[in-house]
C-alpha cells in the first residue's frame, strides 16, 4: 500500500511517525509547499526571537530518513483527483495513491494581497514566512515594527519581535486584544497588563488601511484613524484561511466522520479539517496541535486497524510565550459568570446547567488543568466553583480529594 | 513500572523530600549552592491543607495529557523506567502541558536546565538517572515517616483496593501510636487557630 500525505505539518507527521512506530511497511510519501523537515509551528516564533533553528524541527531534523519517507518539497499540491487516486503538484507531478493524509494546514489571509509585493511586509505563519523576516531585519538592521492583528498570532509576533529587541506597535480592530481568545471584560484587562509589562503599543479599535512605500520598501502604515506610524517592517496576521482548495474546491475546510475520512481512501486532520466539539458537538475547524494529533492518531489507527474514532476537539488554547503572563481559555462564553481577580490574576468561569461552558484564567497557569478537567468531564460545580478559583494557594482539587479543610 | 507513592496519613511535613529534591537537581549536589540560588529547581511541594499535608509532585500519568500536548518535542515517556520527562532545551515555556495538568504538577521559572536565558517548564522526573542505575527518588530516600514509598504500580494499587475494602469492612486501620498522637495534636492545633484561641 502506498500512502500520500499532502502537508509535512504537525499532523501529518505524526501521522507518519504512527504508521512507521505501528509497523507499517509499505512506501510514504509527504508532500509540501516548503523546504523542510516538519516543523513547529508552535516553536517557530523562537526562532526569530533568536533561538536556534534546529529547536522547530520537533520530530528531529532527519525526520524523512528516520521514518523512510519520499519528501516532495517546494511543490505546492494544486489538484487531488479522488477518483484515480492522484495527486497533482504545481510543477505537474503526478503522485498516485492507495490512501491519502489530506493534511495541508492554513495559511494567511491578506486583505490587500499586493501589500507582500512591497518589500518588508510580511505574513507570520511558516517557516518560510520565520527565515525571510530575520533575514530582513538583520539584512536592514530593523529596530522597530507594527503588527496588524492581535489575535493569537498576532499578539505572538509582536511578543516574539519584542523579546529581539524591536519596538512594537499591535494594531487590532476589535476592542481587546485576542478577542476570539477572551471575552469583553477578562481581554480588556489582558490587554492593559500585557501593554505595561511589555511596553508594547498596542493600538485598539484600529486597521492598518493603507501602506506608504519608498522605492519598492516600506517606509510607513497609515492607520484607519489617519495617524502614520514610520516602519520598515509589517506583520500581517489578521486571519488565516484552510487550504482546503484541492480536495473541495473551496476554502471552507474539509468535513471529516468520525474515523477522519474525508472520502473513499482519503483521511483528513489538522488546521485543514471540520470536526465536531467534544463537549458540545459543533463543527468547526479546531486548529491547535492537541486536536491535531489526535484526529492524526485516530487516522493512522483507523488505517492500520480499521477501528477507534475521533473523540472531537476542544477549542482550548493558551498564549504564554517569550512572557511570564499565561492566558488560557476554552468553551464558549456564555451563561451565568462567577469571577475572581487578585492582582495580576483574574479568573471568570462560564456556568451553565451548573456545568462549566466555558472559562478564561489570566496571569497564572494555576488551577487552569483541573477547571480543564471539570470543563471536560461535565462535572456539577455550581457548589464548589467559586471556592476552587479563589483558594489561597490554588489547592482546591487536594482539597476535595482529601475531603478536609472545607469551611464549616 | 515503579511509582511514587503517598500515605499522607504519614506525612509530617517536614519538608525533607522537597530539600532532598533541591540538591538532588542543583548542578552542585550541595544543600548550601541550592539555598538562596534562585535557579534552583524544587519538583516536589508539601502542601498543607488544615491539619493534613500531603507532598505533591507529578504522577507520570499513563497516558500523559501534557505529554499529548507538547508542541515542541520536549516532553517524553522514557521507555525504560516510564518516568515522563521534560527536556528543558527543547522547552518552550507555551504551557500547553500545564493547561491540561490536573494536578498542577509543571511550573515555570528560569532553572539551571534553562538554555536561552528565560523561563522553562519543571517537574518531578521521577529521579530518572537515580531509579535507572537501581536508586529510588531522592524524595523518597529522604522520607523518614514512611510518607513516601516507591514501588511496583499495579501490585501497589491492587494491595490499597484490597486494604481500603478491608478497611471499610472491619473498621479504619489504626497507624502506630505515636503517629496517631502527632495526628491528634495537629488536628487540635488547627482546630484552636480556626477558632482564633
Amino acid at each position: 500500500m502506498k500512502i500520500v500525505t499532502v502537508g509535512t505539518g504537525m499532523a501529518a507527521a505524526e501521522f507518519v511517525q504512527r504508521l512507521r512506530l505501528d509497523g507499517f511497511r509499505g512506501e510514504i510519501v509527504m508532500c509540501s509547499d516548503e523546504n523542510f523537515a516538519p516543523y513547529s509551528p508552535c516553536v517557530i516564533p523562537f526562532y526569530l526571537a533568536g533561538e536556534p533553528l534546529d529547536t522547530v524541527f520537533w520530530k528531529g531534523k532527519d525526520f524523512y530518513r528516520h521514518y523512510r519517507v519520499t519528501p516532495r518539497l517546494s511543490d505546492p499540491v494544486v489538484e487531488v483527483d479522488a477518483e484515480k487516486r492522484i495527486v497533482r503538484t504545481v510543477a505537474g507531478r503526478a503522485e498516485a495513491y492507495d490512501r491519502l493524509f489530506y493534511a495541508a494546514g492554513a495559511r494567511s489571509w491578506y486583505p490587500c494581497p499586493e501589500w507582500l509585493e512591497t518589500q518588508g511586509v510580511f505574513g507570520f505563519k511558516t517557516l518560510t514566512d520565520m527565515v525571510a523576516i530575520d533575514e530582513y531585519i538583520k539584512e536592514h538592521n530593523i529596530k522597530k515594527g507594527v503588527v496588524f492583528g492581535g489575535g493569537f498570532i498576532g499578539v505572538d509576533a509582536a511578543l516574539a519581535l519584542r523579546h529581539r529587541g524591536l519596538d512594537m506597535t499591535l494594531v487590532h480592530r476589535n476592542n481587546r486584544i485576542l478577542s476570539q481568545m477572551t471575552d469583553k471584560e477578562g481581554g480588556q484587562f489582558a490587554t492593559r497588563k500585557l501593554a505595561r509589562k511589555t511596553g508594547i503599543d498596542i493600538r485598539l479599535k484600529c486597521t492598518v488601511s493603507e501602506i506608504v512605500a519608498d522605492g519598492g520598501q516600506l517606509a510607513a502604515v497609515k492607520l484607519s484613524d489617519n495617524s502614520m506610524i514610520e516602519t520598515r517592517l509589517l506583520i500581517v496576521a489578521i486571519g488565516i484561511s484552510p487550504n482546503s482548495e484541492p480536495l473541495c474546491g473551496h476554502d471552507k475546510g474539509v468535513p471529516v466522520d468520525r474515523q477522519m475520512l474525508a472520502g473513499a481512501g482519503i483521511y483528513t486532520a489538522g488546521d485543514v479539517a471540520v470536526t465536531p466539539h467534544a463537549v458540545t458537538g459543533e463543527t468547526g475547524i479546531y486548529a491547535t496541535y492537541p486536536n491535531a494529533m489526535q484526529q492524526a492518531r485516530t487516522a493512522a489507527r483507523h488505517l492500520l486497524h480499521g477501528d477507534g474514532q475521533y473523540a472531537g476537539s476542544v477549542n482550548t488554547n493558551v498564549l504564554k510565550k517569550h512572557i511570564d503572563f499565561p492566558i488560557v481559555s476554552a468553551g464558549s462564553f456564555t451563561g451565568e459568570t462567577v469571577t475572581w481577580q487578585q492582582g495580576d490574576i483574574w479568573r471568570r468561569v462560564y456556568l451553565e446547567d451548573d456545568m462549566i461552558n466555558g472559562y478564561i484564567i489570566i496571569g497564572d497557569t494555576r488551577i487552569s488543568g483541573y477547571i480543564y478537567q471539570l470543563y471536560l468531564s461535565r462535572k456539577k460545580v455550581d457548589s464548589t466553583i467559586k471556592k476552587v478559583l479563589s483558594a489561597p494557594r490554588h489547592d482546591a482539587y487536594y482539597r476535595h480529594m482529601l475531603g478536609c479543610g472545607q469551611e464549616p | 513500572m515503579k511509582r511514587i507513592f503517598v500515605d499522607y496519613k504519614k506525612c509530617l511535613a517536614c519538608k525533607a523530600c522537597e530539600t532532598a529534591c533541591a540538591v538532588e537537581h542543583h548542578p552542585s549536589g550541595n544543600l548550601y549552592a541550592a539555598l538562596g540560588d534562585r535557579k534552583t529547581q524544587v519538583n516536589v511541594r508539601v502542601l498543607g491543607i488544615e491539619h493534613e499535608a500531603f507532598p505533591l509532585s507529578c504522577r507520570h500519568c499513563d497516558p500523559a495529557d501534557c505529554l499529548n500536548a507538547c508542541p515542541s518535542g520536549a516532553i517524553c515517556r522514557d521507555p525504560e523506567s516510564g518516568a515522563v520527562v521534560l527536556d528543558a532545551s527543547l522547552c518552550k515555556a507555551c504551557a500547553m502541558c500545564a493547561m491540561v495538568c490536573p494536578f498542577d504538577a509543571i511550573s515555570f521559572k528560569q532553572t539551571h536546565r534553562s538554555c536561552y536565558n528565560r523561563d522553562v517548564a519543571y517537574k518531578c522526573d521521577l529521579c530518572n538517572g537515580r531509579i535507572k542505575a537501581g536508586d529510588e527518588p531522592a524524595c523518597v530516600s529522604a522520607c523518614h515517616s514512611g510518607a513516601l514509598v516507591y514501588t511496583e504500580n499495579d501490585a501497589a494499587r491492587t494491595q490499597r483496593a484490597s486494604r481500603s475494602l478491608r478497611s471499610y469492612l472491619l473498621g479504619e486501620e489504626v497507624p502506630p501510636p505515636l503517629l496517631e498522637l502527632f495526628r491528634e495534636l495537629r488536628r487540635k492545633e488547627f482546630a484552636r487557630r480556626r477558632g482564633g484561641l
